[in-house]
């Protein structure tokens, strides 16, 4: 048993990860990863919501009437996500400047939502809510290796301090514009999921479709 | 012929169960680029004709020969005259000055030597880093290096102002050759240009290097806008004020990306394209009636605040990198729609969007890159809808 | 204990009704929502202080930093002490007891046509003029006014930029300049939160000695000289120009200059 729960908490950092392998979860990884720290913290209160809204939703999975479900699970997450923004705002208020709407966006993470009907639903509570942190912790790593990459070479520091020293603070280093820009996390997450995938070939998905090759006239 | 028998000779170590079987995409590589292919291309998306990869690749590298000649002495000829009122200096004014050429603009030579001194190192970066990738993937892959790549280098270090440090240049190209190219299955997959995406990397990771009045001219203190930033500021009627003729515009006299200056030059690649039907001249006429018909609107509809509506086709044609694009990057094949019907929406499009982006958005004042990297990403859906609309009338005539 | 027990079966009652069934999907719905929002309310309520107490710190760090006091190991709430706030009528350049300085908010009075003018000459790009802000004193020991703090606000390339400048107590050099809201492009236009940059702004002039205001920022040194031109962003020649006009548009006839006049004339 307590090998199974092992798994469940390893399993979707990089076996089962919920952004390279699922790719769910892209808008905020794309809007919250160019400094280190914001990614962190959201990192945190995503695993905060996953694990107790998969905890509290499979406490009463026996209850939920199945014409409600979906409602159920929403008022459930949309509650602990308004829980985390305030506290955010009470406690640390520089970050949740910066989250601003991510941390209400929580909400529709498909993660959360994910995780809660695909296991929450059907399995006991311990095992949803340690099911719940695993899958916070394998968005955060993604989350937090795209926000070294970002922070590191888009403004030469990582948390805040200075590592590269950047040319417009009188240093030898010229930040990537592009990397302080949304889309990069585009390509950062594309290249991921291409390094994942040569690690674990396991995990590239069957071709759709394949380029034919004509014979020769 | 000994060249050759050395080919032979080796030729066996690199084939399947050879000493260098691993390497063969290097042999190939270099036996290909020096001798007609043994293999003409046979499968999707190129069997369209006879004319195999390599002969139109190499058109294309010698209908950017005027280009190629108009970069170099424009570049010398913009450093020469800047030099002679900021002064020298550098290693390029160095070995100038040891083989006595001399900084006088009004000397050709003197003028070509300086520019193929910003050209050369910029363009050796492009093909060894680049290069370097290629080979990589090649290797990994398993699929030969085509001459595709000389034609992305070439057209790459085109587009990119003098001054770009070599280091930028570099990470532009490797950037455009893997993400533009490689990860999508290499030459005949990919859906971007390859050199443009590299461009658009370095314009958006660097903008204080790539853009701006700075970088254009590259000697010390000296600021030229380009004659686009320069109408997006005060108006097209501005540019005769600060020297700038059309003529000066169409004939590549000015500051600007290295190899994009002279519409002259291009319209002379464009000509070698049509007539040897590399190019498919549907692309050229939608993009020219997008990019005549939407400045005419915009002339029509008039603005108090922003002098851009103002600008007539004209000087559209001549400015920034609109010729350039249209001639060398709006025709490429690969990137481009593949339906006759298509290609007329395909360049109607960018014609569109380089006007739309060069008028209205007022963080770019130049929009052929972004509007043929707009294009590029549309070209499959205009096919899929030219497509359909066959279907459908073929459907409808029987029954 | 008994009315307890009756509850419990009650609660039971409908835990053992079928799940699906119309009132027990009623039960569950009505009990959700009100455990929820008890739990969503009760944290609002109770960390409600907190956040006010932050936004308002938040605000304060801005006004701190641009009078260059700001110490992070400090007290914020207590280092504001020294500033005394008071709302400023644009177009008399006095202060006014009209409003309650501790509710007036600027933003609602610059959208309000009561408290605002719609603008003609805009080149701030801002719409609308409050007739009145809140600027913020610093006095020195004996009384008298050492600096002033001024919001400014206006149009860059993105997005409507927020700041504070700081003038000396002679209403004409410059101490600081901070934005502490916009969006301009991160690297070049969001340089305007480099400290190096906004280092620039310090002991820089308004106006010449005729009155004339001359502040620029260009790329360019204008003829004026060096100690009224602040250098440009590099690469950032939208936000830059829309720094210019801002801090023009601001410290001339339609922003301060009526103020900044009865400053230099003493007496506030």
């Amino acid at each position: 048993m307590a090998q199974k729960r092992r798994e469940m908490l390893i399993d979707p950092l990089v076996d089962n990860n919920p952004i390279t392998l699922q790719v769910l979860g892209i808008c905020s990884a794309l809007a919250v990863t160019s400094s280190l720290q914001v990614a962190f913290v959201m990192s945190i209160a995503v695993t905060f919501v996953t694990a107790f809204s998969s905890m509290f939703i499979s406490i009463i999975r026996n209850h939920i009437p199945g014409s409600i479900r979906i409602i159920v699970q929403m008022v459930i997450i949309a509650s602990l996500v308004i829980l985390v923004d305030q506290v955010l705002k009470a406690y640390a208020f520089e970050i949740s400047k910066t989250l601003s709407v991510f941390v209400g966006l929580i909400i529709t993470n498909c993660i959360v939502m994910g995780r809660a009907e695909a296991f929450a639903m059907k399995n006991p509570p311990l095992d949803s809510f340690i099911d719940g942190v695993g899958n916070g912790l394998g968005y955060g790593l993604i989350l937090m290796l795209v926000g070294i990459i970002r922070e590191l070479f888009g403004s030469g520091s990582l948390f805040g301090i200075t590592i590269l020293e950047t040319v417009n603070n009188g240093g030898w280093y010229v930040p990537n514009g592009l990397l302080l820009l949304p889309p990069s996390a585009f390509f950062i997450i594309g290249l991921l999921i291409w390094a994942f995938r040569a690690w674990k070939p396991e995990q590239v998905e069957e071709r759709e479709f394949k380029i034919q090759n004509v014979e020769a006239h | 012929m000994g060249l050759r028998n050395f080919f032979d000779r080796i030729e066996p170590h690199f084939l399947k169960g050879g000493k260098y079987e691993q390497y063969f995409p290097i042999y190939e590589m270099v036996e290909s680029f020096l001798y007609t292919p043994k293999t003409v291309t046979t499968a999707a998306p190129h069997a369209r004709s006879y004319v195999d990869m390599k002969r139109i690749m190499t058109y294309v590298v010698i209908a950017t020969i005027p280009c190629i000649l108009m970069a170099l002495y424009n570049t010398g000829l913009q450093t020469n005259m800047a030099i002679a009122e900021f002064g020298a200096n550098g290693w390029r004014a160095a070995i100038i000055e040891t083989f006595g050429i001399g900084f006088n603009p009004s000397n050709p030579f003197a003028n070509m030597m300086h520019g193929l001194l910003y050209f050369l190192p910029i363009y050796i970066t492009t093909l060894v880093a680049g290069g370097i990738f290629e080979v990589i993937f090649a290797t990994v892959r398993k699929h030969e290096v085509n001459e595709g790549f000389l034609v992305s280098s070439m057209l790459y270090a085109l587009i990119v102002p003098a001054t770009t440090p070599l280091w930028q240049v570099a990470l532009g190209i490797i950037f455009g050759v893997v993400i533009g190219k490689e990860v999508f299955g290499g030459t005949g997959k990919n859906f971007l240009n390859p050199a443009l995406t590299g461009r658009a990397f370095l314009y958006f990771a660097y903008p204080a290097q790539l853009s701006g009045d700075a970088v254009w001219v590259p000697v010390d203190g000296f600021t030229g806008a380009t004659a686009l930033a320069v109408s997006a500021s005060d108006g097209v009627q501005e540019l005769a004020a600060r020297g700038m003729t059309w003529w000066d515009s169409f004939l590549g006299f000015v500051p600007g990306s290295m190899g994009e200056t002279s519409t002259l030059a291009c319209a002379i690649g464009l000509v070698f394209l049509l007539a040897t039907k590399i190019a498919n001249y549907r692309m050229v006429v939608g993009c020219l009636a997008g990019m005549i018909g939407f400045s005419l609107l915009l002339n029509w509809i008039g603005s108090d605040t922003n002098p851009m509506f103002a600008m007539p086709w004209y000087w559209h044609l001549v400015l920034g990198g609109y010729a350039f694009g249209l001639v060398f990057m709006v025709t490429e094949p690969v990137s481009g729609s593949h339906t006759n019907m298509g290609r007329y929406f395909y360049g109607a499009l960018i014609g569109f969007m380089v006007v739309m982006i060069r008028v209205i958005n007022p963080a770019f004042p130049e929009g052929m890159m972004l509007a043929i990297l707009f294009g590029n990403v549309f070209a499959p859906l205009i096919d899929y809808f030219v497509v359909q609309a066959n279907i459908k009338r073929r459907a409808k005539r029987h029954g | 204990m008994a009315d307890n027990n009756e509850n419990q079966g009650f609660i039971k009652r409908f835990l053992a009704l079928p799940t699906d069934s119309v009132p027990k999907t009623l039960f569950v719905a009505v009990a959700l929502c009100l455990v929820a929002s008890m739990i969503v309310s009760a944290a609002a309520v109770a960390l409600r202080p907190q956040q006010a107490i932050n936004a308002l710190k938040d605000k304060q760090v801005n006004i701190l930093q641009v009078a260059g006091i700001y110490d992070p190991n400090t007290d914020v709430i207590e280092a504001f002490g020294a500033f005394e706030p008071q709302v400023l009528e644009l177009e008399t350049g006095l202060f006014t007891d009209e409003f309650d300085i501790a509710t007036f908010d600027d933003r609602k009075a610059a959208d309000d046509p009561a408290t605002s003018v719609a603008l003609t000459d805009d080149p701030a790009g801002i719409g609308r003029q409050g007739k009145f802000v809140t600027v913020y004193l610093l006095r020195d020991d004996t009384g008298g006014v050492d600096k002033v703090i001024l919001p400014i606000h206006g149009y860059g390339l993105w997005s409507t930029l927020y700041g504070f400048i700081a003038l000396e107590e002679n209403g004409n050099d410059i101490f600081g300049l901070q934005f502490y809201e916009h969006a301009e492009t991160p690297g070049l236009g969001a340089e305007v939160d480099n400290p190096r940059w906004k280092a620039l702004w310090s002991g820089k002039k308004l106006a010449d000695d005729n009155g004339d205001l001359q502040i620029s920022v260009t790329k360019a040194v204008p003829a004026a000289g060096e100690e009224y031109h602040v250098d440009a962003l590099a690469g950032a020649t939208l936000t830059t120009a829309g720094v210019h006009n801002l801090v023009n548009f601001w410290m001339g006839e339609a922003g301060y200059k009526p103020f900044l006049e009865n400053l230099k004339a003493g007496g506030l």
